[in-house]
């Protein structure tokens, strides 16, 4: 039943000085699955993101990627190996057009040099007339095909999300990071993300790993849940068994709380 | 494990430091055996030096600590500050020799120039600096070499394009200590550098607007939260760090007894790289910073082995690009860690 | 020379025109105007001028001599190199004068006796009994472009993982490293490098189509001067248009998320570090034959700061800012104060030393520009998105922690 694993994060812990973030983590993405990484403020789930994509080295633990060790690598070689992510705040070039922003993200796919760019090669001119096609074709796949020529700034809030998830698409990525994509969405945008999730799983076949604080986004996209609070890992399973668990309804309301919703 | 990997460029650091270390030990200790008078000499020199560097090089640091500014312009503050000294002390009053009225006009010049470029510096702050306080870094970077150029416009306007002496108030004589020459500049500049950083130091640790400043340093909204007025805790900041430059332009006057428009730029880099070395933000550092790299700077122009005083800049300024290759943290700052 | 600026044309015109939707600026238009301007100032400089009545042409002598002309030009070739570093890559090198002096320092190498030791020609119009390293002018362009390069990874390699006060400041410390070892290069172990404060004087002249040009040659040195820069406009354009430049783009908004995107910081800027260099290696070469040598005591910070100014006067990014720029702060440095200043003296019998004021112009330019147009006269239309949008509380983009 289980898929072969594409992401493997194991006993990963975190510490800054003397604060502890990450405890002692380890879970799996399988490829063309859907997990999602829950807990309340603070719990690590950031930090964890950070260090699965390169950005933080862990004080311990490993992070294994279609069986490389991926640890300590930077996190253009990350990036490059396959592991996409977007950002909880927006991190779009804000001066460059939606079509440059995917461009940007094709980077390593390229292959000019500076001398072929100057001469304007017949190779290079096709390449980059061929990453133009495929950026607009990103565009139009998340649904904001119309605004390839728009300053990203100036795009709507639901359009720059949109717009990350493009340009993480660009890197032609094995395992998807969506750090709280619907954040500020309302539930009929929730809704309409929560089918573009399917849609980018089933035709991208990819891993994709979200942070959610939407509950009601979790419970319908998720094949499996994990859950930290303070750093730690309490609880992991299929959406009906995090619900009723009691772990995670004490860290989320305390431990006077009755089963939540 | 990842620890092993993530520590070894920790450790190439650590050796590339204790290299660094031992060789400059080991031309300390060749120079010392060689000529120890020299040697004793040249690290008074270096140590005075350090003492003024050490006030401005506050001045940098705790600006750097508020608002992650580095202040080009400050060094030029300094010079300022000398220029009014030079005015108010010889224009003005006329003095230009020791005496008791020469002290005293001493004095009050002291707290004229510090009050003089504190504001003076509160008002760059409020005009140049101010509204670029979330705009993209290279904003108020370039604004404050700007300012750096308008205020050495002023020194030029001032005092001329070249250098001028002057006749100072303080007593010509020194000591002679085993063959070592300590002038009496030097110890009247120690005698009114500790006080002021004591009282510094006083007023940064004990008084509500020095912990108003310490809290805005680390966490500006977090202070804003607490009811701290951010806008006149950094003026403020910036009142201190001008009053510290103008007291340093002062004893720079007079122990030196020259003035220069293009002064500030000078110093101002070597105080800079000294607040680097001690660590940005840390206020003892900076003091720290500053006397060793017053000591390199004299023993480097002093000293039979060493480069000689040609060489001067260039060895300071390598100091500071190793540092910030190496260990920009300095040495008693801490590694900071970028949030996402 | 005129058929070099005829063959870049079509194909900027090419893809750029199609660009106008995006960028919002019409780079066809400007190149035309560029390439206009540059032919009718030659033109004017050769052949009108002369024709002109006495008084007249005194005015244009007094106004808008034609070594101004030429020295602006070096001017602008570097400031297109800084432009790449700060306006493309948004690396603030404070430093930028090490290039233009290795540059110097290369062609006072290469093109004159100063080397007595030894006795190399390669190509140049110095006669073959001289001794000492003589290469041809077009030669020691290529080598102090690439010499310039190399340093320019020097120079960028301990930036790299640096914020961008410090690395505002580890451009400036080598800014006046590398000069002061020029300075004092006179006795490094005992070998005269640089022959110190004296400097390398002169240098040999310019080999082209089979006549010399020496330092008085001024029309034939501007065209050369024009197509240099014409090429460098070219460079960075077309750079700018494929991945690095993007990249470069990106790393200037957001270098972490760059990063995250797959783009490699290190080598993009030491890319940025050392093409832009070689802007400053090949203007730092005109200059020396333009002067006719190479002096130490030329090389100052304030050098770095003016390109600055003029970079940040023209819009950070934009190549035909950049070019309007460094023209108008050059002449007004170089002519535009000392005439003004004859004049109104004259005019109302004052003694105005109107050149000391050239520190108040620098300074307040840079001043000006940030408070209230920080996207440059001529701005680039993104630009103008950028610099403005952050002084909103709210936003996120380009506030670099």
């Amino acid at each position: 039943m289980s898929k072969p694993s594409t992401l493997n994060a194991d006993n990963i812990s975190v510490k800054f000085g003397g604060l502890v973030a990450v405890d002692d983590v380890s879970f799996d993405i399988p490829a063309g699955g859907v997990i999602s990484l829950i807990g309340p403020n603070g719990a690590g789930k950031t930090t964890f993101f950070n260090v699965l994509t390169g950005l933080y080295k862990p004080t311990s633990g490993t992070v294994t990627f279609d069986g490389n060790d991926i640890t300590a690598k930077p996190p253009h070689k990350i990036a490059q190996a396959g592991v996409a992510r977007t950002f909880q705040n927006i991190r779009l070039f804000g001066l460059m057009t939606a079509e440059e922003n995917v461009m940007v993200a094709m980077h390593s796919h390229l292959k000019s040099g500076v001398l072929s760019t100057i001469l304007g090669t017949r190779k290079q001119r096709a390449e980059e007339a061929e990453s133009k096609k495929i950026a607009r074709e990103l565009l139009e796949f998340v649904g904001i095909g119309g605004t390839a020529d728009k300053f990203a700034r100036n795009l709507s809030y639901g359009d720059q999300r949109r717009l990350e998830v493009a340009r993480a698409l660009a890197l032609q990525p094995k395992v998807l990071l969506l750090d709280e994509p619907t954040a500020g969405m309302n539930p009929q945008e929730s809704k309409v993300f929560v089918d573009f999730v399917y849609r980018v799983r089933d035709e991208k076949n990819l891993g994709i790993l979200l942070i959610e604080h939407d509950m009601s986004v979790v419970m319908k996209v998720s094949e499996r849940i994990t859950v930290l609070d303070r750093g730690q890992k309490i609880a992991e399973g299929t959406p009906a068994e995090i619900k009723s668990d009691k772990r995670v309804i004490e860290a989320y309301l305390g431990k006077s709380a009755e089963s939540g919703k | 494990m990842a620890s092993a990997r993530f520590s070894s460029r920790v450790v190439f650091e650590r050796s590339a430091a204790t290299f660094i270390i031992l060789l400059v030990s080991i031309w300390l200790g060749v120079n010392l055996v060689k000529s120890p008078s020299q040697f004793f000499q040249s690290s008074v020199i270096g140590i005075s030096n350090g003492v003024l560097y050490a006030l401005i090089a506050l001045g940098y640091t705790l600006v750097y600590g508020i608002i992650e500014l580095i202040n080009f312009a400050h060094g030029d503050l300094f010079m300022i500050g000398g220029l009014f000294a030079a005015t108010f002390i010889a224009v003005w009053f006329g003095q230009e020799s020791p005496s008791t009225v020469g002290y005293v006009v001493f004095f009050a010049c002291l707290i004229a120039v510090m009050g003089f470029c504190a504001t003076i510096n509160v008002a760059i702050e409020r005009f140049a600096y101010r509204r670029l306080r979330r705009a993209p870094k290279l904003a108020p970077l370039i604004t404050a070499v700007g300012v750096s150029f308008i205020l050495q416009f002023i020194g030029i306007r001032w005092n001329g394009s070249g250098p001028k002496s002057w006749n100072s108030v303080l007593p010509d004589g020194e000591f002679i200590i085993s063959g070592v020459h300590i002038a009496y500049t030097t110890i009247f500049s120690f005698a009114v550098t500790i006080p002021i950083l004591a009282l510094m130091t006083y007023i940064v640790t004990k008084t509500r607007r020095g912990k108003a400043m310490r809290a805005t340093a680390q966490d500006a909204d977090a202070a804003r939260l607490m009811g701290i007025n951010v806008n006149k805790t950094i003026a403020f900041t910036f009142a201190l760090g001008g009053a510290l430059a103008g007291a340093a332009g002062l004893l720079f006057q007079q122990t030196r007894e020259l003035t220069n428009y293009n002064l500030g730029y000078q110093l101002g880099l070597i105080a800079f790289t000294s607040a680097v070395l001690g660590g940005i933000g840390n206020l003892s550092g900076a003091v720290l910073g500053a006397i060793l790299i017053g000591l390199v700077q004299g023993l480097n122009d002093g000293l039979p082995i060493g480069l000689g005083q040609q060489w001067s800049q260039t060895v300071v300024f390598s100091i500071l690009i190793l540092l910030m290759t190496f260990r920009p943290t300095g040495l008693l700052g801490k590694p900071m860690v970028e949030k996402v | 020379m005129a058929k070099k600026l005829k063959l870049s044309l079509p194909r900027i015109r090419k893809g750029k025109t199609a660009k106008k939707a995006v960028t919002g600026f019409d780079q066809a238009k400007w190149i035309r105007g560029f390439s206009i301007a540059a032919i009718s100032i030659w033109v004017f400089y050769s052949f009108v001028i002369d024709l002109l009545p006495y008084e007249v042409a005194s005015i244009f002598q007094k106004w808008m001599p034609a070594t101004t002309v030429n020295e602006a030009l070096v001017w602008v070739i570097c400031a297109l190199g800084l432009n790449i570093v700060v306006g493309y890559a948004g690396l603030l090198d404070l430093g930028f004068v090490a290039f233009w002096a290795i540059g110097g320092y290369v062609a006072g190498w290469l093109m004159s006796d100063f080397f007595q030791q030894v006795s190399i020609h390669v190509g140049s119009t110095a006669p073959a009994e001289q001794r000492g390293i003589h290469i041809s002018f077009w030669g020691v362009l290529i080598i102090g472009g690439l010499v310039a390069a190399v340093f320019g990874v020097i120079i960028g390699a301990p930036t790299l993982r640096l914020k961008s006060d410090y690395l505002a400041l580890v451009t400036l410390g080598f800014g006046e490293i590398i000069p002061q070892i020029f300075y004092n290069g006179e006795n490094i172990g005992g070998f005269n490098l640089t022959n110190g404060s004296k400097g390398i004087a002169p240098v040999d002249n310019i080999g082209l189509f089979g006549k010399t040009l020496g330092p008085f040659d001024l029309d034939w040195k501007y065209l050369i001067f024009v197509s240099l820069t014409a090429l460098m406009v070219f460079i960075s354009l077309r750079i700018r248009s494929g991945r690095l430049g993007r990249a470069w783009l990106a790393i200037r908004e957001d270098e972490l998320a760059a990063s995250m995107m797959g783009v490699p910081l290190m080598r993009s800027k030491l890319a940025a570090y050392a093409i832009g260099a070689v802007s400053g290696g090949v203007g730092g070469v005109a200059f020396a034959t333009h002067v006719n040598g190479v002096f130490a005591d030329r090389f100052s910070f304030s050098i770095s700061i003016i390109l600055l100014a003029m970079v940040v006067l023209g819009g950070m990014g934009n190549v035909w800012g950049v070019i309007v720029g460094a023209l108008t702060i050059a002449w007004v440095n170089a002519t535009g104060l000392p005439a003004i200043g004859d004049t109104v003296n004259s005019l109302l019998g004052t003694k105005i030393n109107f050149p000391s004021y050239n520190f108040l112009l620098f300074g307040g330019i840079l001043i000006f520009m940030m408070l209230y147009k920080r996207e440059g006269m001529l701005p680039e239309s993104r630009l103008k998105e950028l610099m403005h949008e952050t002084d909103d509380e709210t936003s996120n983009t380009g506030k670099h922690v």
